[in-house]
């Protein structure tokens, strides 16, 4: 065994202890922590700058939109 | 494939061939410098760049491969195509893709340059080079076997006729490539798309339907695996071999369907733990490939202003939702039909064979190809800016036209074409002696390195260029050390245990080596004199860049 199969090991180890239902929450968490900032960025970053196109062409609503269905991806499978 | 073609299946294969060269061809006539050739000349419309995105992301030998995962390990192989795609993609989409279209770069090394030092730029250009040439001809290969198998024409014996398939699908895409540059690959990746999605969406539709709906798709796969199960136990039983494995089969749940989950635990068979898939994947590889890769990031920089470039990038990942459910569900569907498959390869081809009627079948080879060329021109493409940009007109002739560059440019795509036949021809030789599992390896011990110093150049202003080197070329080295601690050649003749206990552990190579890169290039760069402000100015993110607006 080198010292890399023992930090390998001690990882491993480390992970088994969290049970499924906790790594389902983990996943979903990361993804609503995206949507907020995606929800919080400024709407200039998010929009043409000579604010043509109206709600269609704010990018935070689809960006939003295609991370809720990972929530519900990650939230069902 | 099993079943026949008919006269019908081919004439749609000829009519979506045909189409895609001549549309190459047409946009071949608008080229006139290398910026037309290597950046469409920064004129590609967000729709479509989000389109040839995805296209060029899934290639032949994955809708096959996919397929395949998915008949063996089911849905988990769909994490690729989600959390390994669309959280790296709208993060791309507002922070580093507007922050390298706005620099103006051709290339993600001419970035590091600026950035970091030319040993950094030149370090990253031969990493992605190498990948790319070798990539190109394994595709080439690996899709000529599959086309073998899938198109059932046997005029010559076997080896010929895979050599006849190299030749004819460089040719096809080397011409529309040569011809129409980054414009031509993609507008024909937006076509491919379509095709693509439309193929194996039938595929899924008609499949689903076969079973009479999702619920009894489900109880199939559920008696399915408890049937494989309870082989597997009386086979380890038999052998007294592996008591974990024993104990882990007979405490499973049987009203779990393991083919329709996506988080698999650490000790799982399959090469899809959850830390792999989450850490290994989504912070590491995901974003590497987003942010970094030359092939992707390429068609963004061309994009016609900065809002484009950040709309592709989201448009690419409301479509990316769709991808498992087109190419892992045929192989969980295949699952249930045909459960003693010997090759899991064969899943999709045989689901097709039996499923789809005269030219419709035609339709899923159009999606196969549209899936197989996508790829390729991409890469061949990326690989020509990459020898152009990166090595020929910054170290051999700094002062050269931009019609001149156009010249090169075209040169050098056909080299590589040759280069890609030639290095196929040498793979298929050596099929069977691992050469095809490492080339699949290569991108996984660089992406960690690249990822590190990229996201450390961008976000962190004390990076310094020898900071960056050292990282990169020793992220490189740990993660090839750990590759070969974990052949059983190398294992075995120092008498240790290999490092990894699933198969095929690439995610957990690029977790670590981008660990150690990061490292490095942190305590290295706090060691060294720090890039003067003038130097780096405007290339270290901040926050209020995001309401700027500009470009070159």
């Amino acid at each position: 065994m080198t010292p890399l199969h023992h930090i390998g090991d001690f990882f491993r180890n480390a992970l088994l202890t969290i049970p499924l239902p906790g790594v389902r929450v983990i996943f979903v968490a990361l993804q609503l922590a995206l949507l907020l900032w995606v929800l919080s960025l400024p709407r200039s970053a998010a929009t043409p700058p000579d604010g043509s196109g109206g709600w269609t062409s704010n990018l935070k609503i689809w960006a939003s939109l295609a991370v809720l269905v990972q929530v519900v991806v990650y939230s069902i499978l | 494939m099993p079943g026949k073609l008919a006269g019908l299946d081919y004439l749609v294969l000829v009519v979506y061939l045909g189409g895609t060269l001549a549309l190459g061809l047409y946009l071949g006539r608008r080229i006139h410098t290398g910026k037309d050739y290597f950046l469409a000349g920064r004129s590609l419309p967000w729709w479509v760049i989000g389109m040839s995105l995805v296209a060029s992301d899934i290639g032949g030998t994955d809708i096959i491969g996919v397929g395949g995962a998915a008949y063996s390990f089911g849905m988990a192989v769909g994490n690729f195509e989600w959390i390994g795609c669309i959280p790296a993609m709208i993060i791309g989409a507002f922070v580093f893709i507007p922050f390298f279209w706005r620099s103006g770069v051709y290339t993600i090394p001419e970035f590091m340059e600026r950035r970091y030092n030319a040993a950094v730029r030149a370090a990253l250009a031969l990493c992605w080079l190498g990948f790319m040439a070798c990539n190109l001809g394994i595709m080439l290969f690996a899709s000529a076997k599959m086309m073998n198998g899938l198109l059932g024409i046997d005029l010559l014996e076997a080896q010929s006729q895979t050599l006849a398939y190299i030749v004819l699908t460089a040719a096809l895409v080397g011409v529309y490539t040569y011809a129409g540059g980054l414009a031509a690959v993609v507008y024909t990746d937006t076509i491919q798309c379509v095709v693509m999605i439309g193929g194996c969406l039938l595929v899924v539709v008609m499949g689903i339907n076969d079973f009479g709906g999702i619920g009894p798709l489900r109880d199939a796969v559920r008696k399915n695996e408890a049937r494989h199960r309870e082989a597997r136990i009386a086979e380890l039983e038999a052998a007294q071999s592996d008591d974990a494995e024993l104990k882990i089969l007979k405490s499973v749940d049987p009203e779990r369907i393991e083919h329709t989950e996506l988080i698999l635990p650490v000790d799982t068979r399959s090469p899809f733990p959850w830390p792999g898939i989450l850490i290994g994947l989504g912070m590491v590889l995901s974003p590497a490939y987003w942010f970094g890769n030359q092939a992707i990031v390429q068609r963004s920089l061309g994009a016609e202003s900065e809002f484009a470039a950040k709309a592709s990038y989201v448009w690419g990942a409301l479509l990316k939702n769709l991808i498992p459910i087109i190419i892992a569900v045929p192989g969980v569907i295949a699952f249930a039909r045909y459960p003693e498959l010997q090759d899991a390869d064969t899943a999709f081809p045989v689901l097709v064979a039996e499923l789809l009627p005269m030219g419709l079948r035609g339709l899923f080879l159009a999606a196969f190809l549209a899936a197989l060329m996508s790829s390729v021109d991409s890469y061949l493409n990326s690989a020509a800016t990459i020898v152009t940009n990166d090595f020929y007109k910054r170290f051999f002739n700094p002062d050269v036209s931009d019609e001149r560059v156009l010249s090169v440019g075209r040169v050098v795509t056909v080299l590589l074409i040759i280069w890609a036949v030639g290095f196929a021809v040498v793979v298929s030789r050596m099929e069977g002696s691992g050469i095809y599992a490492i080339f699949q390896t290569l991108m996984a011990f660089f992406q960690g390195p690249a990822l590190a110093i990229l996201l450390c150049g961008v976000l962190w202003k004390r990076a310094t260029g020898i900071g960056a080197f050292v990282g990169f070329v020793s992220g490189v080295a740990f993660s090839v050390t750990l590759f070969a601690l974990n052949q059983e050649s190398v294992y075995s003749a120092i008498g240790t245990q290999p490092l990894f206990q699933i198969a095929e552990p690439f995610l957990y190579f690029s977790v670590w080596a981008f660990l150690v890169s990061l490292t490095l290039v942190v305590v290295v760069s706090l060691c060294t004199k720090p890039e003067p402000d003038e130097k780096i100015a405007g290339l270290v993110y901040h926050r209020k860049m995001q309401n700027v607006e500009g470009g070159d």
